[in-house]
């Protein structure tokens, strides 16, 4: 089956992609949003340098119908939503979002009732788009690099008028193996900064809960969720976090969950592997004090 | 200026796992129906938007007539008529293609605003289906949006921080939350007016459906079992749990 991936230039997200072409056939081909070489060795590799997904459509039809792509493949990040439905409804093509399995008989699995639920779908027309949930698929190694080809077309109604980045202090949630996140048992902002101080010792990211980042105590960039960041880090601290499935579905991969809430029916002891029922702003301080005491 | 939002009525979206059934692969009716979550956060921001402008809210939705009571929380919100189109498929290009009929016969729509994605559903998905039918531009995962000299000036909280986004004429916005559109809770007297106000019922269209089979639905088993530690002495507790985390080599 031929794939085609459309993602940025970012070595794990189309590694992660070219796992799930892989399922379906050889390694797919790649258009790359930006500039620079493209990790990863592929037949063919385009490129572009249109800011805004929506206005890649045009370029991304034509170059899918004159390629005889079956599969096309995104993450279900932002450009991913930018791209899929658009470009379904361009190839009149079937779109399945946020995937997180997939069978060589194009047999999918996505989550439903924010993660409560498990569907599968079978796919019975190509081309076909996919969106590809975060973490869920192992990242194929890339090995060397393909510099690509310039794909026609990038115009478009929108533009990119500027960009904040937003700074992240330490460890970006990506690449974090620890994770210290809290939510809205916290009580405040400025209480996320003893997650903070605990962070800086265990060389660890600090996420929130969609309820802290509503209350404005963590920036957007710090959600971690279904509609945050999907995270797998070895041990995540659920601290003041009931543990919404919403919630569980950006962790559905962490090794560890170690959860500190007061309430002991808060469902993220279900989901965690070690649980202490205590109120954080007495588990912290002490769990600081004790690694502190290790160094 | 016309602004319609897309709502959709869930089952309750925060029902524990433990609690949740299902009956032919959806959803157990015994769940409270409600606005899905980001909907409201769409709701929300077409509340300021005809606050700021004096823009003509009008409520969409696609479903089924006994939503209708609880639709009406988005006319008490702010908004100014409600229009449910009936049916009750789940395909996204079917619901799509009804909701197109429904903003094509309003006529004079600039803006179209939807929640990020629904709350059952969890695709993100009808809205950018419905610009690609309409020929919008679509854009997700909008925060604000502002109107400057006949352009619409955009925020889009992007993974990797915010963009600022401009274009001109009509669009699909899906709207995602932040503390600035988190929604309001309606006054009593708002919610008695909306009960009065007529809502437009539309006759749903078959549409065309993907090509793709639902072969099955299921409930994940949560398998974890958690270790309490215990908590006579929190210095200790914490020791036992970092010397448990590196003993499993977790950290």
């Amino acid at each position: 089956m031929k794939a085609l991936i459309v993602e940025v230039i970012d070595a794990k997200r189309i590694g992660e992609l070219v796992t799930v072409g892989r399922i379906f056939g050889d390694t797919p081909d790649v258009v790359a949003l930006g500039t620079g070489d493209i990790p990863g060795n592929y037949n063919k590799a385009y490129c572009s340098d249109a800011a805004v997904g929506s206005n890649l459509i045009d370029g991304l039809v034509e170059l899918i119908q004159k390629e005889g792509y079956e599969v096309v493949l995104l993450s279900a990040t932002t450009v991913g939503a930018e791209i899929a439905g658009p470009l379904s409804v361009r190839l009149g093509a079937p779109v399945l979002t946020e995937i997180i399995g997939a069978k060589s008989d194009m047999t999918v699995t996505r989550p439903i009732y924010g993660g409560k639920a498990m569907t599968t779908f079978k796919i019975n027309q190509t081309p076909a788009i996919l969106t590809v949930r975060r973490k869920y698929f192992e990242s194929a190694i890339a090995e060397g690099t393909t510099t690509p080809v310039p794909l026609a077309g990038a115009a478009g109604a929108i533009r990119l008028v500027s960009e904040e980045a937003v700074v992240t202090e330490g460890i970006p949630l990506d690449d974090a193996e620890v994770i210290v996140s809290g939510g809205r048992g916290v009580g405040s902002g400025e209480k996320f900064t003893i997650l903070r101080d605990l962070a800086g010792i265990l060389n660890a990211a600090v996420g929130a809960s969609r309820g802290a980042v509503d209350e404005g105590w963590a920036e957007p960039t710090m959600q971690i969720g279904q509609t945050g960041n999907i995270v797998a880090p070895s041990v995540y601290f659920a601290v003041g976090i009931s543990g919404a499935s919403q919630h569980l579905a950006g962790i559905a991969n962490a090794k560890c969950v170690v959860a500190i809430n007061k309430d002991e029916d808060a469902n993220i002891f279900k989901r965690a592997r070690f649980g202490i029922v205590e109120d954080y702003a007495k588990v912290v301080p002490a769990l600081i004090q004790a690694l502190q005491e290790e160094q | 200026m016309h602004i319609t939002v897309l709502a959709k009525v869930v089952p309750d979206y925060e029902v524990p796992t433990a609690d949740f059934e299902l009956t032919d692969g959806r959803a157990h009716s015994r769940y409270t129906r409600m606005i899905g979550l980001y909907d409201e956060n769409a709701i929300e921001t077409g509340v300021q938007l005809k606050e700021a402008y004096g823009a003509t809210l009008t409520i969409i939705s696609y479903g089924k007539t006994q939503d209708v009571t609880v639709l009406r929380k988005a006319i008490a919100m702010g908004g100014d008529a409600l229009h449910l189109v009936l049916g009750d498929a789940d395909d996204p290009f079917v619901i799509a293609a009804n909701l197109k009929m429904a903003i094509e016969q309003l006529g004079n729509v600039d803006l179209v605003l939807a929640g990020q994605q629904s709350a059952d559903m969890d695709r993100g998905v009808v809205h950018s289906i419905l610009a690609g039918m309409l020929d919008y531009p679509f854009l997700p995962q909008i925060s604000t949006i502002k109107s400057e000299d006949g352009r619409w000036m955009v925020a889009q909280a992007h993974e990797n921080g915010i963009r600022r986004l401009e274009f001109s004429g009509k669009g699909v916005l899906s709207i995602t939350s932040s503390p600035k559109n988190v929604p309001r809770i309606p006054a009593v007297r708002s919610i008695l007016a909306a009960k009065k106000k007529p809502v437009e019922k539309i006759d749903g269209i078959p549409g065309t459906p993907m090509p793709v089979a639902e072969l099955s639905v299921e409930i994940p088993k949560m398998e974890s079992v958690c270790e309490f530690l215990p908590l006579d002495d929190m210095a200790q507790t914490c020791k036992i749990l970092l010397s448990k985390l590196r003993e499993e080599r977790y950290l």
